[in-house]
């Protein structure tokens, strides 16, 4: 079975960089360059095989409602390519960006850790299990989130981990109020008998989720926490942070739990509406103000964030559909962008927008780049986040929502406007800068041009045919909500 | 050959080339451009023969073309063909390659919005052009260039999203069109309505440059590269915007009268306020470009009007601006390829140095002007006429409120010929200075583009019923169910020509019959004048900008209080400013807000 596999790799390895990796760091990036690319292929074998079916793995055999058990359905299948292809140009940036912050072991060691805390909450159908490991993975981010070593690093790792804890505890109330109810922490078996329950209580524990993951996500107003975090974690865990742990720890929970589990209420489909907006509004005037590139970036996934929880809200398959589609297309623009800002920083020694100038010259591929995932991010086509938002501006003035239409139109034109300012002060400003403090190597390019290309191809999963036969199995398992509890409880 | 690979080919054609344009050096990029844009003038011949086409897939059709699209298309090829000949040689060493590779790829995308009859697919093509301006802005050289670009695409870029918002809510206000385009047809009725409407509009206008979405054209036209100031804001995104207008006007939405006239205030403000700065320029580049926009005013409000006279007069003046303003813009070009300025201040007196300019430059800003017998005077005539029809029906009330647009619309035409007496004596006329004492007529090449565009200048003004009107645009006419419009006063350009002709042999007559001229220095003090009194083609005109009245409007608008790029940049950084105060980084404060979600979701679940 390659359910456990998908876990138990990044865990091994995380462990054998600490045996092995302590004298040399070489063997620690090899074992993690051979890791990722390893879960890479899993992930994508596991995805295409799945198709539109769902595995279950039951831990040491005991069955559903006595153990634990791994479901990969096409969401979870989807979720973790979405994190594979992003972990692996991780650790192909890191490479050489890591080199000047010492111990690398370490920060490889982390890295895996990360990686398995999100691998095991997307496949986990156990939802204690899943708190354990959105825990591990919190954990290796607040030890990433310090490692550059500075105060301000610090500070930032030292209130992400108060606000994790925060939200952790508020998670953990919910988990401990369920568990009371329903005398089980299976969610296939929640799911099933919530329903015969008070209904006051099922929404009570909503209301705690939705805080308490909703935290994680960085959706307006418990957002506080990310733009210290995602700014002051060294480059390419900043893309792991922006790019898919919000969206594994958060969003991916968000939609297990409240479409599979609770069945997409309609109290919270508003909330998630509501939220969106202000996330979406509030992010983008925050975000257009910074002067720091990686903080800009940082709340533009705030905004972004929103855009997916709009999707989400609409709820209709199309609009799932939008939001599936800007999840993994912010994945990928997000995650371009940050390797971006990372170079620039490793080749000026500053990422303050006002410091920087043409650097189409001396950076070809980091602006030619950062050009492309800026205009993927504002939705300008061809790129891919030009169709996820047109996707979502569909879906919602075809549900009778042009108002939220418009909000996302204005949140567009606003990421515009701060994109360009980037574009303008940081890669294509008056001053031309002729040298460089480091060189940017191969391998950062190699990533930065990986996700470059899949920014325009990724366009193609809008085309009819293609659409149906790679999301539509993810959207039909977020819109046809009980079907996850008959399609896990089946076996 | 088969109308609808015509179609294919009109987008495929220019995008194969752009694809090859990115392997080969300069000299074959031109080579290949060159052939392939001939080639799309070849097809649009052949489409004019068949000209119901339209391609569909599965149950969708995909492209059609149309009369309107037709006449569109033809200009968008034969302007881009002329620009195109004059980029051949000339063009900035740095930036030539990706000139040359952008340039096809431009008119691919403009052909592709204009045969897009699926929504989406129309909407995907405007936004290409958009990102082909910005592109564009990026090879300027100037110190501007990139706040310049940064301007452009915010406009051009924000203005997009406005679209697909309307248009996506024009889909489903009328559902079973199945994603036409043409299918639409919209009453003003709801909310949702007008505000499709009032997106579409801004779509429009910051495309072809209308009040108040114009501020970009003026600095796009300073700097960026002077071909592409030709080619986009003066040709191919004046045909994109004022296409999107004419749809709007014709199939897409049923408007009432109060909303044509709104919309002939805003052409009538677009010219004034445009001719207003345009005349205190000091660099040339940016008075053609406002002027790109004041001219836009009029086929605003020859669209805008809902009369079919003035209508069809608003498509003529699209071509005749399209014609005209690149001709100036190519020429000014020339001039500055020579001298290596653009500055009205710094220029002069290089008529003797490069006449066929200077006589190309001439034709272009007496049609612009509107001196007949060239074509600008002619549509602009036709404007005024459907204005004066269209007021036979209306209110007395709207009647005064249409004739204070008529009266502003005229007064712009007459200042604008004041402002190109500056911009022909500021660069052609007075003392030259003597740095441009060794300065040579501009390449072949290059006055052979102006040259044809003057040419077209003359022959849409003489022959302006028989080829234009007849041929092109009476056609569009007769398809959106108008008749062929009759004409209020009778003028016939040949006569007028005519009149002129013998004017002019009259006044030779004359000046041979009591010639006597003296030549003499300039004398200041008793001693020849030095260089630095050489009187500016630019001088007089300070006059006006320290005008009693307009002496404020002018210190605002430079302070850029009309420039709503500008307001709306002030207003989203005090907002950003308020909301991160919010923000200070204290731990404290966030755990409250955190609290305060949660108390908040709780109290919505009681």
């Amino acid at each position: 079975m390659i359910l456990p596999l998908l876990i138990i790799v990044p865990l091994l390895t995380a462990f054998l960089i600490t045996f092995i990796g302590g004298k040399k760091d070489t063997a620690a990036v090899i074992l993690t360059l051979f890791a990722v690319t390893i879960l890479l292929c899993m992930s994508l074998y596991s995805f295409i095989i799945t198709g539109a079916q769902t595995q279950t793995y039951q831990m040491s055999a005991w069955a559903i409602p006595y153990g634990i058990s791994l479901v990969l359905d096409p969401l979870s299948g989807f979720m973790m390519v979405m994190i594979a292809i992003i972990s692996f140009t991780s650790a192909l940036f890191s490479i050489q960006y890591i080199r000047h912050l010492q111990q690398d072991w370490k920060y490889y060691a982390l890295f895996m850790l990360l990686l398995t805390g999100m691998n095991g909450v997307v496949m986990t159908g156990d939802i204690f299990n899943l708190f354990v490991f959105m825990e591990i993975a919190l954990f290796a981010a607040f030890g990433l989130v310090a490692f550059g070593g500075k105060a301000e690093e610090y500070e930032a790792a030292f209130k992400y981990a108060v606000m994790g804890s925060v939200s952790s505890t508020i998670i953990l109330f919910g988990i401990a109020v369920i568990y009371s109810a329903t005398s089980s922490l299976t969610m296939s078996v929640i799911a099933q008998r919530l329903p015969l329950l008070d209904q006051k209580m099922v929404l009570w524990v909503g209301g705690l989720f939705m805080a308490g993951f909703g935290l994680k996500t960085a959706a307006m107003p418990f957002h506080a926490w990310l733009p210290d975090a995602h700014s002051s974690a060294p480059a390419p865990i900043s893309s792991m942070l922006s790019g898919v742990l919000i969206k594994a720890l958060g969003v991916y929970v968000l939609i297990r739990f409240f479409f599979n589990v609770l069945g997409a209420p309609r109290l919270f489909l508003t909330l998630f509406l509501v939220l969106g907006s202000i996330s979406i509004l509030v992010g983008v005037f925050l975000a257009i103000g910074q002067w720091d590139m990686k903080r800009l970036l940082a709340y533009h996934s705030i905004s972004q964030i929103g855009y997916i929880l709009l999707g989400l809200g609409l709820a209709s398959p199309l609009a799932i559909f939008g939001a599936v589609f800007h999840m993994f297309n912010h994945a990928l623009f997000k995650s371009l962008l940050f390797y971006n800002a990372g170079s620039v920083e490793l080749a000026l020694g500053t990422r303050n927008l006002k410091h920087l100038g043409n650097l189409s010259r001396i950076l070809p591929v980091t602006s030619g780049t950062s050009m492309i995932a800026s205009l993927s991010i504002s939705g300008i086509p061809p790129f891919n986040g030009f169709f996820s938002k047109l996707v979502i501006i569909i879906a919602a003035i075809k549900t009778g929502h042009p108002v939220y239409a418009l909000v996302a139109v204005v949140g567009s034109l606003l990421t515009l406007a701060s994109f360009m300012k980037v574009q303008r002060y940081g890669f294509h400003g008056e001053k031309i800068i002729e040298k460089t403090v480091n060189k940017v190597g191969w391998s950062m390019n190699l990533a930065m041009i990986c996700l470059a290309v899949l920014c325009l191809v990724t366009s193609a999963l809008i085309i009819p045919g293609i659409r149906e036969a790679i999301m539509d199995p993810v959207v039909n398992v977020i819109t046809q909500k009980s079907q996850y509890l008959h399609v896990v409880m089946g076996r | 050959m088969d109308a609808s690979l015509i179609l294919i080919y009109l987008v495929a054609v220019p995008l194969g080339i752009a694809a090859l344009n990115s392997l080969v050096p300069p000299l074959l990029q031109k080579v290949f451009t060159f052939f392939g844009l001939a080639y799309t003038i070849v097809l649009i011949y052949y489409l004019f023969l068949e000209p119901a086409a339209s391609l569909s897939y599965m149950d969708l059709t995909l492209f059609t073309v149309d009369r309107l699209g037709l006449f569109v298309l033809a200009f968008i090829q034969l302007l881009s063909f002329i620009i195109l000949i004059f980029s051949l040689h000339g063009l900035d060493k740095a930036n030539e390659k990706k000139f040359l590779l952008l340039y096809p790829l431009t008119v691919a995308v403009c052909n592709g919005v204009i045969i897009s009859e699926n929504i989406l697919l129309f909407i995907i093509f405007w936004g290409l052009s958009g990102l082909a301006l910005y592109l564009f802005a990026l090879l300027g050289q100037t110190a501007d260039t990139p706040k310049t670009a940064k301007k452009t695409f915010i406009i051009i870029g924000g203005s997009d999203v406005f679209l697909i918002f309307g248009l996506v809510a024009m889909r489903f206000l009328q559902p079973g069109t199945n994603w036409s385009l043409f299918g639409l047809h919209i009453t003003l009725n709801c909310e949702l309505a007008w505000a499709a409407f009032i997106s579409l509009l801004i779509a429009a206008f910051a495309k072809a440059g209308g009040f108040p979405l114009h501020t970009w054209v003026p600095d796009f036209s300073k700097d960026a590269p002077v071909e592409s100031a030709a080619f986009l804001p003066a040709s191919l995104d004046k045909l994109l915007g004022i296409y999107l207008l004419a749809r709007m006007m014709t199939i897409l939405f049923e408007i009432n009268v109060t909303m044509h006239l709104v919309i002939v205030t805003l052409g009538a403000l677009t010219v004034i306020f445009a001719v207003m700065m345009a005349m205190i320029q000091h660099n040339g580049r940016k008075l053609l470009g406002y002027h790109a926009v004041s001219q836009v005013g009029y086929m605003i409000i020859g669209i805008g009007s809902g009369c079919v006279l003035a209508f069809a007069g608003g498509l003529f003046h699209l071509v005749n601006h399209t014609i005209y303003k690149s001709n100036l813009f190519l020429a000014l070009g020339s001039v500055e390829k020579q001298t290596g300025s653009n500055d009205l201040d710094e220029l002069g007196g290089l008529g003797k140095k490069m006449p066929l300019t200077f006589i190309m430059a001439i034709i272009g800003a007496f049609s612009i002007s509107g001196i007949p017998p060239f074509n600008g005077f002619f549509s602009k005539w036709m404007i005024y006429q459907g204005l004066l029809e269209m007021a036979r029906d209306l209110t007395p009330a709207q009647q005064i409120w249409l004739l204070i647009c008529l009266i502003l619309a005229v007064f712009g035409s007459a200042l604008t010929l004041a402002s190109f007496l500056k911009f022909l004596h500021a660069i052609f006329l007075g003392k030259r200075p003597a740095k441009y004492n060794r300065i040579r007529e501009a390449g072949i090449n290059q006055w052979l583009a102006t040259g044809l565009l003057s040419a077209l200048c003359i022959l849409f003004g003489l022959f302006a019923l028989q080829i234009p009107l007849q041929k092109l645009i009476y056609p569009v006419l007769v398809e959106s169910g108008y008749p062929i419009p009759e004409f209020l006063g009778t003028y016939n350009p040949l006569l007028v020509l005519g009149l002129v002709t013998i004017a002019f042999l009259v006044g030779i007559i004359v000046y041979l019959a009591t010639k006597n001229v003296r030549y003499d220095e300039n004398y200041l003090g008793g001693m020849p004048a030095l260089e630095k009194y050489r009187i500016t083609g630019t001088g007089f005109y300070n006059e006006i900008r320290n005008m009693r009245p307009l002496q404020q409007f002018y210190n605002a608008a430079e302070k850029k209080y009309f420039d709503i790029y500008d307001l709306g940049s002030r207003f989203t950084f005090s907002l950003s400013g308020l909301f991160q105060k919010g923000h200070p980084g204290q731990l404290q404060l966030y755990v409250l807000y955190i609290l305060i979600g949660v108390l908040v979701f709780m109290m919505l679940i009681r």
